[in-house]
């Protein structure tokens, strides 16, 4: 008898680091679809794409703790702001880059992730900021989840419907998979493929910037967190195959439930190994990605 | 002999200069090897190598460990050190030089990352002291390392110098214009990247293990470091990619600037690196050498 | 004539997705031939080159060149043994000089394989241009080094992939007679080109693809006045 309540309780422990994993990984899966969409588009690899998680992150925290913004709203909020930013950025600097090797788009952004990442060391210090709004577990079916988290996997799993619907349904959205399957085609047909990089690549950083307001709800906030989810979107759109976004969602949800398992059933450091193997392993054995495009 | 002067007057330096400006030196030097060790393998093939931390890190820590935990003599610790990252890279290479492009870079990012989360598990602390690294003193001065480190850095500008104008240089080149046209005209490709690659591993990883000794202390997050990666890099784009001195130039200019911004502006200072890193791509992506051969103060032709 | 075919193509099949590129491709290449390779755009002509050099592999099918099965070997390796191409679109290495460009291909001594690249250079007179920069010829100029760093490999069996065109029709001329005189010295040409005035003109053979098959083999000639292989290659 007391076997089967050890089992049982096993079985909870189980479905709710389960769980725990892909709700992580519904916001690992946003900053993974913004890096193979903009790089699938625009053929850049954006390796400052963790920054503006963080800024994200900071954007949120800021909203709240001075203008006392809610949290859900600075959400929102991230996304045409980041957008636009976004679309900036690649109009002033990186749009010089779609002709330039592959090279220099590679160490250009990673210029750009050290510049935005210290400067945001030098005005907002090291401090570890957090975001203090709905605290506290709630029961479900005799497993507890944290509401916070709970609230960012609904948050996530939104967005990235909202992003689905757009990319096929929308006439810029179709403008846009044309230009990543074929630009010479996509021009001759009369799309801007010059904008609808702009787009993309505005989107790529909405995306980041929404999935950082999102984790400022759950975690701490700290200048060099977009290290770590720079590589685990790395581990993603590998995992997916470059350019696929339902690969990418796939890899962000397979990528937060290995963490959350191997954080559970093993040790938190040897979590961390996780980005860095599967990318390995991938490019050896599957370097098209898991799934058929 | 404007070489032979040089040299005479850098192994002179100990008798008189004081150690700020040794230790300014041993600091050129070592990034001058770690840049055209870069250089070697990535500014000739092409490859992108974003591992860079990772064969001094490796290298860095078997030296470290050698001469900490097994009292072993810097002299042979160094080349061990060198010999070990460059064994691994035999089979590293073989694995992932298959692997093209941006992919190619990134699983070495994903390969430096690995390895410094793997030495700092307690799986391996009793190997690798884990997080709390590796203190230690090899008992060598500052003139005799600067010594070591100059020998190094004159071996390597002379290996890089005999390769670029070596038929197997022209090798790597092609690889890097468009390797499947190079390997149809009978180039095996992937045994010459290999090579080049081990070669790179070889003499970054020496000048990692001098890097380790002379910091005296190594740990996870110190030997693998993006800016072992990323700084070699810098320097080598300021100096001109895949030309013979611009990695050394690069290295010297970039190492006073830094001393300079660092003095200055200590919290700004790697905020402007990256700033400096992105002008460098949009308005200079040719290097010193290369602007001036655009410029016409270097020839346009090259004579063999 | 009993003598072994320089090259041989049996039953190759080559698929990308659901479409077959190439669909049980057989045919022979006699030493000292010059043979065109036609048919219209995806026929599968430069698939066929890709195979022959190693670049693609067959899903099923062989290639042997002088009696060796070559199937299924590496591009440097294949190259090797001796046969050299160049392609639709110019791959030559131009941030290399022409001297570069060629000594890179030679094998052996240091001088010898210096000494073959001038002459070469001379052969396709671009000799004053020895130490420029690949990328500053001409187009026509390229396509020549080209041909010689083919030449610089000692292939036996040259595949050239649309050398005729767009070049000017001296340089046209220039490189057609160059081909003649190495075939005179001994090499086999398979050659792939839309211009049928060069097939005509330069070809002893010609096979046709359509669709990844052969639809026609044998004098050129003859396979030119034959009215439903112009119907497919023209679509009248």
């Amino acid at each position: 008898m007391g076997k089967v309540t050890l089992r049982l309780e096993n079985m909870g422990n189980f479905i709710e680091t389960l769980i725990r994993g892909l709700m992580l990984g519904s916001v690992y899966a946003l900053v993974g679809m913004g890096l193979t969409l903009v790089w699938g588009v625009v053929g850049i690899v954006n390796i400052a794409h963790g920054e503006f998680v963080m800024l994200g992150a900071y954007f949120a925290f800021w909203s709240f703790s001075l203008l006392h913004l809610n949290p859900l709203l600075s959400v929102v909020l991230a996304i045409p702001v980041f957008f636009f930013s976004g679309t900036v950025i690649h109009k002033r600097v990186t749009e010089r880059l779609t002709k330039a090797p592959e090279l220099s788009a590679l160490i250009l952004t990673f210029g750009m992730s050290i510049l935005i990442w210290n400067l945001a060391q030098f005005f907002w210090t090291n401090t570890y900021r957090s975001v203090p709004y709905l605290t506290g577990n709630f029961p479900f079916f005799g497993l507890v989840f944290a509401k916070s988290k709970t609230l960012s996997f609904f948050l996530a799993l939104s967005i990235t419907a909202a992003l689905f619907v757009f990319l096929k349904y929308s006439k810029m959205g179709k403008g846009i998979r044309a230009t990543s399957q074929n630009p010479e085609v996509a021009l001759v047909c009369g799309i801007n493929t010059m904008k609808m990089r702009a787009v993309t690549f505005g989107m790529g950083i909405a995306l980041a910037g929404a999935a950082g307001a999102i984790v400022s709800l759950q975690w701490v906030i700290f200048p060099q967190m977009g290290a770590s989810y720079v590589s685990k979107a790395f581990a993603i759109v590998v995992l997916g195959g470059l350019g696929n976004i339902q690969g990418a969602l796939a890899g962000g949800l397979i990528i937060g439930v290995l963490e959350s398992l191997v954080t559970q059933y093993w040790s938190a450091k040897m979590a961390q190994i996780i980005p860095s193997v599967t990318l390995l392993l991938i490019l050896l054995f599957r370097p098209t990605g898991l799934f058929k495009r | 002999m404007g070489v032979a002067l040089l040299m005479i007057f850098l192994i002179s330096i100990p008798f008189y200069a004081t150690d700020y400006w040794i230790t300014l030196l041993v600091q050129i030097l070592i990034f001058t090897v770690y840049a055209s060790g870069w250089n070697l393998f990535s500014g000739l093939t092409g490859y992108t190598n974003f591992g860079l931390a990772w064969f001094i890190g490796v290298s860095g820590y078997a030296s470290s460990l050698l001469i900490a935990d097994y009292q072993w003599h810097w002299l042979f610790a160094w080349p061990i050190g060198a010999l070990f990252i460059s064994i691994i890279s035999i089979g590293v290479g073989v694995i992932l030089l298959r692997i093209k492009g941006v992919y190619f870079a990134i699983s070495m990012v994903a390969l430096t990352e690995g390895t410094r989360e793997l030495f700092g598990t307690e799986y391996l602390e009793p190997l690798t002291h884990g997080g709390k690294g590796v203190p230690f003193v090899a008992g060598i001065s500052l003139a005799t390392l600067y010594w070591s480190v100059l020998l190094l850095a004159f071996l390597t500008i002379l290996i890089c110098y005999k390769i670029t104008s070596s038929k197997f240089g022209l090798r790597l080149i092609a690889i890097r214009e468009d390797e499947q046209a190079a390997e149809t005209l009978g180039i095996h490709t992937t045994r010459a990247k290999i090579i080049a690659f081990v070669l790179s591993a070889f003499l970054t990883g020496l000048a990692g293990a001098i890097h380790f000794t002379y910091q005296n202390y190594i740990d996870p997050s110190f030997g693998f470091t993006i800016h072992l990666t990323l700084t070699p890099i810098v320097m080598t784009l300021f100096g001109g990619v895949g030309t013979v001195f611009g990695p050394a130039i690069g290295a010297t200019l970039f190492t006073f600037i830094h001393e300079i911004l660092w003095a200055e502006l200590t919290l700004l200072y790697m905020a402007i690196f990256g700033g400096i890193l992105i002008l460098l791509i949009l308005f200079f992506p040719q290097g010193v050498l290369g602007w001036m051969k655009e410029k016409g103060i270097l020839p346009k032709i090259r004579k063999i | 004539m009993n003598q072994q075919p320089l090259l041989s193509v049996e039953d190759v099949v080559k698929k990308f997705g659901e479409v077959a590129a190439l669909d049980h491709c057989s045919f022979d290449i006699e030493k000292g031939s010059i043979t065109g390779l036609i048919g219209p755009n995806g026929a599968g002509k430069t698939t066929l080159f890709n195979l022959i050099t190693g670049v693609l592999q067959p899903d099923s099918g062989h290639v042997f060149f002088k009696g060796e099965e070559i199937t299924g070997k590496k591009p440097y390796e294949i190259a090797r043994k001796g046969i050299g191409r160049t392609y639709q679109i110019i791959r030559i290495f131009p941030k290399m000089t022409l001297l570069e460009n060629l000594i890179v291909v030679g094998k052996g001594r240091e001088r010898k394989v210096m000494e073959k690249a001038i002459e070469l250079l001379h052969l396709v007179r671009l000799i004053e241009k020895k130490d420029h920069y690949a990328s500053d010829l001409s187009f026509g100029q390229q396509k020549l080094l080209s041909l010689a760093q083919v030449l610089m490999l000692d292939a036996e069996l040259i595949l050239l992939d649309e050398p005729a065109a767009g070049i000017n029709p001296t340089l046209q001329n220039e490189l057609m007679a160059l081909i003649h005189q190495l075939n005179e010295a001994g090499k086999t040409f398979i050659i792939v080109e839309h211009d049928m005035s060069v097939i005509m003109n330069h070809c002893q053979n010609a096979i046709a693809l359509n669709y990844g098959q052969k639809i026609a083999e044998g004098n050129c000639r003859l396979i030119l006045e034959d009215e439903s292989l112009l119907e497919h290659y023209f679509g009248r």
